[in-house]
């Protein structure tokens, strides 16, 4: 797997997103796809950055793991927060997305945008460490 | 992409138009933007989203919260926005509170 570090900084998503850019180039995604996966690493990326390090004062960078494989794109966001499983958060459902702006809640969108944007999406604790996995499929045109 | 963003005012409009990617980073400074205009009698808010390159849920919390810091009087404008960004505003369905538009005023 190819991997690469970024210090764990909202400063960092800019280049982040870039790099997600040259992955997804080079596994052939489409644009549309290109930008979902953007979109969803870039959401979880900034809660690891916000919540996992920033508000507990810890100064620590995250990693970014991947692999091309001929029809599947697989991006690996590890870091070394506490635990935090992204898919224990309540999701906004059908009543919180019809909702008038001035009524709603302003949580849980990054997380609903993450799983709807990719193929797959999971996560692990391991060996000390959070993993969010991230699956594009690679369709042949 | 650097995000840049530009206001004006003009008696009950405020446009301001975003340039860049919209990250939870940039959001802060389009966040203070939407505060200097709070606390003034502004009915529509115009965002002129053309050369808006990419939007997250920071932005989407930036959206929400002008409403709910300047009225449920305020109407929301967006001018071009790109096809993924209006992708994400129908997903979370905030289409329903913003009107999307070819050019202000409609």
């Amino acid at each position: 797997m190819e991997t690469k570090s970024f210090p764990g900084v909202v400063d960092s998503l800019d280049e982040l997103r870039d790099y997600i850019g040259e992955l997804a180039q080079k596994a052939g995604l489409v644009k549309k796809s290109t930008y979902s996966l953007k979109l969803a690493i870039d959401e979880i990326a900034t809660n690891i950055i916000l919540y996992g390090y920033e508000r507990t004062g810890l100064k620590a960078d995250f990693t970014v793991l991947s692999e091309i494989t001929e029809d599947k794109l697989t991006v690996i966001l590890e870091d070394v927060a506490a635990a935090f499983d992204p898919l224990s958060r309540e999701m906004p459902d059908h009543e919180d997305l019809t909702m008038a702006l001035e009524e709603r809640e302003i949580g849980g969108l990054g997380i609903f945008l993450t799983i709807n944007g990719v193929d797959d999406f999971s996560y692990e604790y391991k060996d000390g460490k959070n993993r969010n996995i991230f699956i594009m499929k690679i369709v042949k045109s | 992409m650097a995000f840049k963003i530009e206001t004006e005012i003009d008696e009950l409009v405020a446009k301001m138009t975003l340039v860049g990617e919209l990250d939870s980073l940039s959001a802060r400074v389009f966040m203070t933007e939407i505060e200097k205009i709070a606390d003034k009698s502004i009915l529509s808010l115009v965002l002129d989203m053309e050369k808006l390159d990419f939007m997250s849920s920071a932005g989407l919390r930036v959206l929400i919260f002008s409403k709910q810091k300047i009225g449920p009087q305020l109407s929301i404008f967006i001018v071009k926005p790109q096809e993924l960004i209006v992708d994400t505003l129908e997903k979370t369905g905030l289409h329903h509170s913003v009107t999307i538009v070819d050019q202000y005023p409609v």
